[in-house]
């Protein structure tokens, strides 16, 4: 059978695929591990590399601003205080109007460690699930007081990973929330400029390293999704 | 103007841990790669934060660069669009059915995917012009805007094994070609 007949079973052709980024993630493994022994399918990809990476040439180079090197430099040399967090979301929020990014998403110790006491007619209520159920949270949102109250049903953080919580009101980029603590139940105070944004938004939980994504925007899976509903 | 030497050299340098020569790097393929990242994601906010994290990678792996057998810019070209695709599919994840159909009917194909081969190398350009049009459109999109074959089914409205039996013999063309 003529390679025509079967494109698919052609290296050259996986090897497109991959640089492309169109395998599975199973078969983009599988790949790789195959370019690891077989220097021919190395030579096939560089190829494709090469090729596609022409289709950039008419791109026109942009200086970006300086604080995207001055950033770097903080991360990797630590030559500049560690980036607080407050920087990082004004690096990230660009577009966004500085203050609707100053969100103030605290969890209240004290609040959880009595136990938090949601409303009992909540305004807004949301589902946070995974497809398949191994992570559910259940919140409930009062946007009089901003408070957003968290039950986790199932499912939690891998070891040694965290889950952060996102907002994500219509085209704009997901704003946290702040990361879930290890208690199921507990309170989030949205902050004042977010408050009328919450309702018809949408609540996403990402896993993150200890501490929350090191960069302001979710750096890991996307767990669990869910729309905030009026009750 | 920086030759393809220079870039090799200076990455080398960044291999041993020289962060002059990171800085000069970073200083002589940024715009570039800036571009790239802005053309893939279209959100300059996003595009700022995939640069940073570009940079890391670069710092980190540049020891590993001579093994690749890539041209410096092609390396750093690669990382940076699959770095950009990488976000954007994060971000796509979140997209609910409606904003899918709202985004596929909105940035529509031909006028600028055309303006991008007009400028290409010759070799490249020749080779896409052999393909029938909506199939070189598929491979650029997939390659310049992170399309996965089920995105591109949905914009060209065929069944999924469509999509992948048109690309895959774009692919095989473009390789046949492009060998010439």
């Amino acid at each position: 059978m003529s390679d025509q007949d079967q494109p698919d079973r052609d290296d050259r052709v996986l090897a497109g695929e991959y640089t492309l980024g169109l395998l599975s993630a199973e078969d983009a493994a599988a790949f790789e591990a195959r370019m690891v022994r077989e220097p021919e399918l190395r030579t096939l990809y560089a190829q494709w590399a090469e090729d596609f990476a022409g289709l950039t040439d008419d791109i026109t180079p942009q200086a970006p601003p300086a604080r995207v090197w001055q950033q770097i430099e903080a991360g990797l040399f630590g030559t500049r205080e560690r980036g607080s967090w407050l920087r990082r979301l004004t690096l990230w929020g660009g577009g966004i109007a500085a203050a609707a990014v100053l969100v103030l998403a605290v969890f209240l110790p004290d609040l959880v460690e009595r136990g938090p006491v949601p409303p009992v007619d909540p305004p807004y209520v949301a589902q946070i699930a995974a497809e398949d159920g191994s992570l559910v949270v259940q919140a409930v949102y009062d946007d009089a007081t901003g408070t957003l109250f968290v039950d986790r049903e199932a499912g939690g953080a891998a070891p040694g990973r965290a889950l952060e919580l996102w907002l994500i009101a219509g085209e704009d980029a997901p704003v946290s929330l702040g990361v879930m603590p290890q208690y199921a139940q507990a309170v989030l105070r949205v902050a004042d400029d977010l408050r009328g944004r919450v309702a018809g938004a949408v609540l996403a939980i990402s896993d993150e390293p200890e501490g929350g994504s090191p960069t302001g925007a979710p750096t890991g899976d996307v767990l669990a999704v869910g729309p905030v509903q009026e009750s | 103007m920086t030759t393809r030497a220079d870039i090799e050299n200076l990455i080398a340098r960044v291999a041993q841990g020289d962060r002059a020569a990171f800085k000069a790097l970073y200083g002589a393929t940024s715009a570039k790669l800036f571009g790239v990242t802005l053309r893939v994601l279209n959100d300059r906010a996003e595009a700022e934060e995939v640069l940073q994290e570009i940079y890391v990678k670069v710092w980190h792996n540049a020891d590993r660069y001579t093994v690749n057998g890539l041209s410096p810019m092609t390396w750093l070209i690669t990382i940076a669009r699959n770095s950009a695709v990488d976000r954007l599919r994060k971000l796509r994840r979140a997209e609910t059915p409606a904003e899918l159909e709202e985004r596929i009917a909105d940035d529509g194909a031909g006028p600028e995917a055309l303006a991008v081969a007009a400028s290409e190398r010759g070799r490249l350009v020749a080779c896409f012009e052999e393909l029938a049009a909506k199939h070189a459109e598929a491979v650029r999109r997939a390659y310049l805007e992170g399309e996965t074959y089920a995105d591109l089914a949905a914009r060209f409205d065929v069944p999924l094994n469509t999509m992948r039996t048109w690309l895959r013999r774009s692919l095989l063309s473009l390789r046949e070609c492009l060998t010439r």
